[in-house]
């Protein structure tokens, strides 16, 4: 019950924040403005462009702004009157990762979609095509953003200060996500593994995160 | 079986360190049901450790803290429904409003969607801050945010309330307001237990006093007890219309041990004995008529907390 309860909160915090209003416009127009400027992408369809595009911006947020809310709210103490009631401690965690990690997804969605129809306009392409190009695009897209998510919660947890927290998340979870792309870009992987891999890699950053969450003083 | 008597809390032999400096060193002390209990320190003497192994926030210590015979290592929903807690700067999510903070707090405490609605209208309306319902956490001022997170803490009607500094900061009129509402909770059957630094809050509605020093408990009883142990003679205020042409006069008073002129008509007089001060302010009225001297005021003037646990510091040593 309390994990809904703070699941729907957070939700509620996040996407009428200005953050999450700016990611929801911006990253669809970041992203297609970045595609007309862009003079040779060797022949790759808007939809793979932008969802890696969006994967790695939206990733990079994602796990900034993941890692500033909980940093901030454990630094005023802001868990205090939710560990004096009767709820599991990493609720609160999954909480604000699920609120957070749907948010960025809505966001990254519009933009895929939207470059999914530009790429039915202006190449052509029929539903089959475009289908298969979505689908691989929101897998990169989702996978990349889970592990980001999770990592900026991990780091949140742990980290002493907002600074160390957001280079910990620019040299760490943005590389991570990325090394789960390397089997595919390497050619020997499939889009399969991409998913199972971050699933993994997620459900061990959360569940990492949880422990260290229960056990520490805040 | 220990903590299952008439109080309401007992603490047993707490220690706590952090790193290499210890905190709490075997700190034990009861809390009887229904009291109001100040517990005062100076800075740094381990209050806001007592209320964190209390309220379940620190779980690393040694020793016991038991909430009606139930010991706080086994925190759960039923011990935690018992307990509402006040930190010493109430800090809540940013974005939520007044509203929803006390509905997700209420909700987690128990209470069915019912009750946090009808909870939620009385205490924002006992604590006066109903037209901040829909207001943003983030725009509300200092106070009104301490009477929010008042309100988070007896939303679930607990029967003991933990508040560390419930009052620092706040304007004289809702310390009033607090004190107040302390009291009728305290009458209701509610058991308090505040730290304060400001000790004539405490003073006026603390029913047992507890001070802390060096990781333990120095002293816990009443003020008046406290007064009996530590009290300096009980001194007597005098304010005459004529002034006294001299200090030997009162001086050679029995029962006087101490004569201070404070100006030519007013006097602050110690007594030998502060269970004699009755005859001394008799004699004194008697000694100075007698001189055709008049009598504007006489008065006992009774230590503050403050000044008593001065003396007591002294008395012991550094506390």
């Amino acid at each position: 019950m309390s994990l809904w309860m703070l699941f729907k909160d957070e939700l509620n915090g996040f996407y009428r924040s200005k953050v999450m209003l700016a990611l929801w416009v911006g990253l669809p127009a970041m992203a297609l403005v970045l595609y007309f400027l862009t003079d040779d992408i060797e022949g790759m369809p808007i939809t793979m462009f932008v969802g890696l595009l969006v994967s790695s911006i939206g990733g990079l947020l994602t796990s900034v702004l993941i890692v500033v809310n909980i940093l901030n709210e454990k630094e005023r103490k802001v868990y205090d009157l939710f560990f004096v009631r009767p709820i599991r401690r990493e609720n609160l965690l999954l909480a604000k990762f699920a609120a957070v990690f749907l948010c960025v997804m809505i966001a990254s969605f519009i933009a895929i979609f939207l470059a999914a129809f530009l790429d039915s306009v202006t190449e052509g392409y029929g539903v089959r095509e475009m289908l298969s190009s979505i689908s691989d695009s929101l897998l990169i897209t989702i996978s990349l953003m889970a592990i980001n998510s999770s990592a900026g919660v991990l780091i949140g947890v742990f980290s002493p200060s907002v600074l160390v927290g957001v280079l910990l998340v620019l040299f760490g979870s943005n590389q991570l996500s990325s090394l789960v792309l390397l089997p595919m870009i390497t050619g020997w992987g499939e889009m399969w593994m991409v998913a199972l891999a971050s699933i993994g890699i997620s459900f061990l950053l959360l569940f990492g995160a949880s422990i260290l969450f229960d056990r520490k003083e805040l | 079986m220990v903590g299952n008597g008439g109080e309401m809390v007992a603490v047993r032999g707490l220690y706590k360190r952090y790193k290499e400096l210890p905190v709490l060193l075997n700190l034990s002390f009861d809390i009887p049901r229904g009291s109001i209990f100040g517990y005062i320190g100076p800075n740094g003497s381990g209050k806001t450790t007592t209320i964190k192994i209390m309220t379940g926030l620190i779980r690393d210590f040694q020793g016991d803290v038991m909430i009606e015979g139930r010991s706080i290592r086994n925190w759960g929903k039923e011990l935690s429904s018992m307990i509402g807690y006040l930190p010493q700067q109430t800090s809540l999510q940013e974005w939520r409003t007044v509203d929803q903070s006390l509905h997700t707090f209420g909700r987690l405490s128990g209470l069915s969607e019912n009750e946090v609605k009808e909870r939620m209208a009385e205490v924002v309306d006992v604590l006066g801050i109903s037209e901040y319902r829909e207001r943003k956490v983030s725009k509300l001022s200092g106070g009104t945010l301490q009477k929010v997170g008042m309100a988070q803490a007896m939303l679930h009607r607990p029967k003991l309330l933990v508040l560390d500094e419930p009052v620092a900061g706040l304007d004289p009129e809702s310390r009033v307001l607090f004190k107040g509402l302390f009291r009728k909770l305290s009458r209701e059957g509610t058991t308090i237990f505040f730290s304060s630094h400001i000790l004539s809050d405490i003073e006026d509605i603390a029913d047992t006093i507890g001070i802390l020093g060096q990781g333990m408990m120095r002293y816990i009883g009443s003020m008046d007890e406290l007064r009996a142990r530590v009290g300096r003679t009980t001194e007597i205020r005098l304010e005459t219309v004529e002034p006294v042409p001299s200090d030997a006069l009162l001086e050679r008073i029995p029962g006087i041990s101490k004569v201070e002129r404070v100006a030519d008509n007013r006097f602050h007089i110690m007594l030998e004995d502060l269970r004699e001060v009755d005859a001394v302010v008799d004699r004194t009225i008697r000694a100075v008529m007698a001189e055709s001297i008049h009598v504007r005021a006489i008065h006992p003037n009774r230590q503050s907390l403050e000044s008593l646990y001065l003396s007591y510091a002294d008395a012991e040593g550094k506390l």
